[in-house]
């Protein structure tokens, strides 16, 4: 068995073009025996693409270069071939089916039968209990996945590959979705396949999850294969540094705006839960916001940081109670045209969902928040319309051929330029930007950085949630640390470090 | 950069294939038609032709409003039956015309009313909403006409549905000047703006500080005022308000608007492309009686043509990755 050298998985020279984008370039990876190989790289690297190739999932599969499996070439043309040569993935976002059984799921496509070809129940259940220990899940196999927790529903994910016993095992930044301690429980379940000869291919840029459970490195560029370390011989710096391909500092080009007198006071804030009745997810928060600062709210995901800026900016009202000043006027009272017209812009997290108007042109998204300017008695000024966007299409340098391309022709960050012009359009004095750079290249990531530090520049206070921690500590002034409805903490740029934010970010969990 | 120049005109034309498509069939089965009989183009036809389109239209033009925000209106064709009774009745009972006239349209605008607050407040889907709405109006026609149509009408009522200028029927120029203003509001005015924006994205449009619940209402109210002022024109074509008279008017008015190239899903459409696809589905309707095809025939085309004007949207949409 152990015939086929040093490697198990060998991806050579591999090249995928799409009509005139080359999304990876001469690629090759390495994979031994029993190992934990992490691949890090940027959003847009060429991690997925990769996956795709080696899941079969690649709809064409035309790259050139050869896959190896213990020596042997390989071509996957479909999810099974793959499956076939033993090669699991396990996605970001979960796929499960929730309204059936933790069992069903678990044995999809392979479902146990009796002699009668009906699904054999009794020893479904049986076996589940078994594959479920393997990730130490602890649940009934007849309870309907959906009453599971997200973690648990990852962790299911996990056995179910495992169910198919494969001897890859690619899992693609799993714990996104996962609190600290959930996902060292997964850290737990990966160290424990290794024992039992799972290799294991880890995508992520978590660089402490990397370096707990990595034996060794590959990082990847634009499309291009950078370097090789064994976990023990490299940094954490020098690998982000790897990423992004230049010294992190040019990344956030932070200029250190004039902090002025305060413009936004919110005081005794409450937010509903938004699932757990007679919970507050937003518990009686009190806090100040300077012109030209940005401040910065930091905790985990579901922590409740969307859904204060949701209810400060009247997105979400139900329930919510809490009083808010800007530059010394109530506005708590207000609709949020109110608010909007008062001044306060909001870019939110998911700019699909509500962002943009995909059908759209960039034109029409760029006015949409601020057609009093462009509107004469009711009836549009095409002209100054026309105006404006060009203004800000140029601006923000927006990359499309004219103001008239749709939206969804844009890539991610040209798309959350457009949304960011159309709030700049507005009168602004406060922005809240919501994982601003969340799903956007490197390149448009450090212009959106630039934008927002020439609008503190120009004395509009921000807030800004981020859960990319460097990202929160280059560009803020000041910090708050959410969690369980509070603010657990507050540093300011000379005293803050990521593990101090993380440490009150997980502190209620801990007692 | 050329061939992204050159892509994004293909796609330009694709984006407007569907209106080019209808034209092409529209030139075809005319020509077709005046070959086979040439009474087709008959001065006689042609008012009779444009004549029914307009009772599609005028409904229809509303309708293109209510789709393009993401909405669905089946309710319009009991509204234009009812609206057409309580207008003939309070003729018959010697009102003035213009109140009569008033009486239906104020129907029209509570039922409208009633269907936008049950959509925008309650939030039940738009499909159920009026489709129950359409049997609740039905249930009314019957109560109040026990099923037996109301006529004769006052000569001022009849006059408003027969009447015509220089030959061209009232209804003709009603629709005309409707068109007009539905197409200038549409792409003139910020209400139109806010109509497309709603159906692109509700979330996006909201949160741009957009009225998006005033506005879903109003394209209601606009749908059923519409419906009552067909259903009163058509009472007094007639000279009688039939229980039956907005039957089945409902699913012709979507499918026209369909047809013209409005987007089921929301956030595009044009009153242009209405005109072609109420056009369409009487030009059919007369080809069918002029070459002596049973009108059975009817049904199966318009079908045909509806799901191959929904399947290039969806097509499009698939292609060009906002699905």
């Amino acid at each position: 068995m152990q015939n086929g050298g040093e490697y198990l998985l060998e991806l050579d020279h591999i090249t995928r073009r799409f009509l005139s984008v080359t999304a990876l370039k001469d690629v090759c990876l390495k994979l031994k025996r029993d190992e934990v190989l992490a691949i890090c790289g940027e959003n847009g690297a060429g991690k997925s693409t990769l996956m795709k190739i080696l899941s079969g999932s690649d709809s064409f599969g035309n790259y050139e270069g050869t896959i190896r499996i213990n020596s042997q070439p390989m071509r996957f043309r479909s999810t099974k071939d793959a499956e076939n040569a033993g090669i699991e993935m396990i996605y970001q976002e979960i796929s499960l089916h929730l309204d059936l059984t933790v069992a069903e799921n678990l044995f999809m496509g392979a479902l146990p039968a009796t002699k009668w070809k009906t699904v054999d129940w009794r020893r479904m259940i049986k076996d589940a209990y078994e594959y479920l220990q393997n990730v130490g899940l602890h649940v009934d196999p007849r309870q309907k996945v959906k009453t599971l927790s997200t973690s648990q529903q990852q962790l299911l994910s996990i056995a179910r590959a495992i169910a198919k016993k494969p001897k890859i095992l690619v899992l693609d930044e799993p714990t996104s979705a996962l609190t600290q301690t959930e996902a060292e429980n997964l850290l737990r379940v990966i160290k424990d396949l290794k024992a039992r000869h799972v290799s294991c291919l880890y995508i992520s840029h978590k660089m402490d999850e990397i370096f707990q459970i990595a034996d060794r490195v590959t990082v990847l560029r634009d499309g291009e294969h950078i370097a090789d370390y064994a976990a023990c011989d490299v940094t954490p710096k020098k690998l982000v540094e790897d990423m992004v391909g230049r010294k992190i500092e040019v990344l956030y080009p932070k200029q250190q705006a004039h902090i002025g007198e305060e413009i936004l006071r919110v005081e005794d804030f409450c937010v509903p839960h938004p699932y757990m009745k007679d919970r507050n997810i937003v518990d009686g928060v009190s806090f100040g916001l300077r012109r030209g600062e940005i401040l910065g709210i930091a905790g985990l995901v579901g922590a409740g940081r969307s859904e204060l800026l949701n209810a400060i900016f009247k997105a979400q009202e139900d329930g919510v109670s809490g009083k808010v000043w800007l530059e010394g006027k109530r506005i708590d009272g207000l609709s949020l045209r109110g608010i909007k017209e008062s001044g306060i812009g909001y870019l939110t997290e998911d700019r699909k969902r509500n962002g943009f108007i995909a059908g759209a042109a960039i034109r029409e998204n760029i006015v949409l928040a601020s057609l009093s300017k462009i509107v004469r008695g009711g009836l549009i000024d095409h002209k100054a319309e026309r105006q404006y966007a060009t203004e800000y299409f140029r601006k923000l340098s927006v990359k499309a051929p004219d103001i008239e391309t749709p939206m969804f022709h844009l890539s991610g960050g040209n798309q959350q330029k457009v949304v960011l012009a159309k709030w700049m359009m507005t009168d602004l004095k406060v922005m809240f930007f919501d994982e601003p750079t969340r799903g956007i290249d490197v390149g448009a990531k450090t212009e959106i950085y630039r934008l927002i530090s020439d609008m503190a520049n120009q004395g509009i206070g921000i807030i800004l949630v981020s859960s990319e921690m460097p990202e929160l500590i280059s560009m803020c002034d000041r910090f708050l640390v959410l969690s369980h409805g509070k603010f657990r903490a507050e540093f300011t740029k000379d005293n803050v470090s990521q593990e101090k934010i993380m440490k009150a970010a997980t502190l209620v969990e801990e007692n | 950069m050329n061939s992204h120049s050159k892509k994004s005109k293909l796609s330009q034309l694709l984006q407007r294939f569907d209106q080019l498509g209808i034209v092409l069939v529209l030139i075809v089965l005319m020509v077709a038609v005046g070959f086979k009989n040439s009474t087709f183009y008959s001065w006689d036809n042609i008012i009779n032709v444009l004549r029914s389109t307009s009772f599609i239209f005028i409904i229809g033009i509303a309708i293109t409003y209510v789709l393009i925000t993401g909405g669905l209106d089946l309710s319009v064709g009991s509204v234009m039956a009812m609206a057409g009774i309580l207008s003939a009745m309070t003729a018959q009972a010697g009102a003035p015309l213009l109140v009569s006239i008033l009486c239906g349209i104020l129907f029209g605008f509570a039922i409208g009313l009633i269907n936008g607050i049950l959509v925008v407040r309650m939030n039940i889907p738009t499909l159920i909403v009026t489709l129950g709405m359409m049997y609740v109006v039905d249930g009314l026609v019957l109560i109040v006409t026990k099923g037996s149509p109301i006529y004769p009408l006052p000569d001022s009522f009849k006059a408003l549905g027969q009447g015509s200028i220089l030959g061209v029927p009232n209804i003709v120029l009603i629709a005309l000047v409707l068109a007009l203003i539905g197409a200038f509001v549409l792409h003139n005015t910020q209400y139109g703006r806010c109509v497309y924006a709603i159906g692109g994205n509700r979330e996006t449009a909201r949160l741009a500080g957009i009225h998006v619940n005033a506005i879903q209402m109003s394209v209601y109210v606009l749908a059923s005022v519409s419906a009552s002022l067909g259903g009163i024109l058509m009472a007094g074509r007639l000279n009688s308000a039939q229980p039956s008279a907005g039957s089945g008017y409902e699913l012709t008015v979507v499918a026209a608007v369909i047809i013209g190239g409005t987007s089921m899903f929301g956030g595009s459409g044009s009153i242009f492309g209405t005109l072609l696809g109420a056009l369409l589905m009487t030009v059919i309707e007369n080809a069918l009686l002029l070459m002596k095809i049973s009108a059975y025939w009817q049904s199966l085309i318009v079908g045909i043509i509806i799901i191959f004007a929904v399947g290039l949207d969806q097509y499009r949409r698939k292609k060009y990755g906002m699905g």
